[in-house]
């Protein structure tokens, strides 16, 4: 429903997660996690495996149904009409859920369909978008990720990087007020790591709204507008990554850095 | 052997073909739907379908001709020997083919299912537009296989009167006393009938291509 009322006199977060619980039987994963993340802005979710970070990115898009909590898309109620204790349906989480782009550590691309095919898929079919328009715009997105040659390649026939990127151009095809990122240069061989971060760099230069979860410290310090450390589903600390990487505040943090950045 | 011989023989064969073709035609997509009801795990349905397919598997064919023949009237529908055929080859391939799709469904990549859930796709289109035009290549084979057994196995139809090719090659060799050559050519029309079905496999293979078949 678009709100007709006066507008807001500062727009509200892109992101909100207020207490966002979420328990897997008696394994509690997050524990009231709060954060958000501005229009424009690029946050680096960083945290030790295990720590809840996928899970607190499914849980955004409602792959993962949370326990407590509230997660707000620019100011939106996600998971519930109308604001209220009503579930979605399945059709209103599907077109929620089209509004948030997903990059995912192993591509997760369509084997069966090309590269352009891949980019259009969802939103001919979902967004119900016009097809000539739509590929118009995909092989503008193929150029960006330099990847134009490759349109009608089949994703096996790519490198890792290469089916990143196109699972990157795949998540901007839809237009999204948000993009996603769960450990996008995990899965590749380190030569190909750059590519892929170049790609991400140039979105938050450009003003993407992204959550990235990486272990990539290197794009979180000099791409993140904001680091949040996750451990054993807690927020730990949310500072600049300049403040974050040289004076973190907590010893949690440090230990962290320790490991991940000195090691 | 007499041209009418032969001609009885070759009507024979359409018989087998088109009662093995109907219950292909009704099986196959019975068969998905089984396996879809049991991967997505349907509450009750899913062990409807587990009993189901058990049972079928577990019972002869020509022994399910004969139960389906002789229990439509009891139950005040009298379908008669093709129908029953039909119902019988239809029950019997569908259980089968289940397996066959279900196999497909298990070793489906979950992760392509969840970049389709995540890209807001419903669990109909992403059916659709993500895991069948994957699935069926890899069923395919096993289908294809399993539609082979059936032609093979379908004389135990004959048993509620109907004259497929195997009971036209009986008739002719007890009228002749020459039963060699009906036989003979039977089984060339066997032959004939699986090599079919095969074609068809490899053209469908070779026109479809196996494009991208992993990522
Ligand atoms: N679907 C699930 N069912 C049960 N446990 C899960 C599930 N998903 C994640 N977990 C558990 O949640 C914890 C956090 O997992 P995850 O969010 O993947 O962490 P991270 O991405 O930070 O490595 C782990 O202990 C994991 O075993
Ligand atoms: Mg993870």
């Amino acid at each position: 429903m678009p709100d007709t009322s006066m507008p807001p006199a500062v727009a509200p977060p892109v992101l909100e997660i207020r207490g966002l619980t979420k328990s897997f039987g008696t394994n509690i994963v997050l524990d009231g996690v709060s954060m958000q993340v501005g229009k424009g802005q690029t946050v680096c979710l960083l945290g030790p495996s295990g720590s809840g970070k996928s899970t607190l990115l499914r849980c955004v898009n409602w792959l993962e149904p949370p326990d407590q909590g509230r997660i707000l898309l620019s100011g939106k109620l996600m998971g519930f009409r109308d604001g209220g204790v009503v579930p979605m349906n399945g059709m209103e989480l599907a077109r929620a859920r089209s509004r948030i782009g997903m990059v995912f550590q192993h591509f997760n691309l369509w084997p069966h369909l090309t590269v352009l095919q891949n980019l259009i898929e969802a939103p001919i079919h979902v967004q119900g978008r016009q097809r000539d328009e739509v590929i118009g715009e995909a092989e503008v997105l193929l150029d960006r990720v330099g990847l134009a040659d490759k349109k009608n390649a089949f994703p096996a026939h790519l490198s890792g990087g290469q089916k990143q990127r196109v699972g990157i151009a795949r998540a901007l095809a839809m237009r999204p007020e948000l993009l996603l990122f769960d450990e996008p240069t995990s899965a590749l061989d380190p030569e190909l790591v750059g590519e892929v971060v170049a790609v991400m760099k140039i979105l938050a230069e450009e003003g993407s709204t992204m959550l990235v979860v990486t272990h990539e410290m290197g794009f979180a310090r000099e791409a993140a507008d904001e680091v949040v450390l996750l451990d054993l589903g807690r927020v730990v600390e949310i500072a600049r990554p300049t403040e974050f990487f040289t004076k973190p505040k907590t010893e949690r943090a440090r230990q962290f850095l320790q490991r991940y950045v000195h090691a | 052997m007499t041209a009418a011989a032969f001609m009885t023989l070759l009507q024979g064969a359409g018989v087998t073909l088109a009662v093995s073709f109907a219950g292909i035609l009704l099986g196959v997509p019975i068969g998905l739907g089984i396996a879809l009801v049991r991967w997505g795990e349907v509450p009750v349905l899913r062990r409807v379908a587990a009993v189901y397919v058990s049972l079928i598997r577990s019972t002869p064919l020509v022994t399910l001709c004969l139960l389906i023949f002789f229990a439509s009237p009891s139950i005040g529908i009298d379908i008669g020997p093709v129908s029953a055929a039909v119902l019988a080859m239809t029950l019997n391939t569908s259980a089968f083919n289940s397996e066959v799709w279900r196999g497909g469904l298990v070793s489906f990549p979950k992760d392509q299912l969840e970049a389709a859930r995540s890209f807001g796709m419903r669990p109909s289109g992403a059916f659709r537009r993500i895991v069948f035009p994957q699935l069926w290549r890899s069923a395919l084979p096993g289908l294809v296989n399993e539609m082979t057994l059936l032609i093979k196995g379908s004389p135990a139809i004959a048993v509620v009167g109907i004259v497929e090719v195997t009971r036209a090659a009986v008739r002719i060799g007890a009228t002749t006393y020459e039963p060699l050559p009906p036989f003979l050519v039977a089984t060339v029309l066997y032959i004939a009938l699986v090599f079919g079905f095969v074609c068809l496999q490899r053209v469908s293979e070779r026109t479809y291509g196996r494009a991208g078949a992993s990522a």
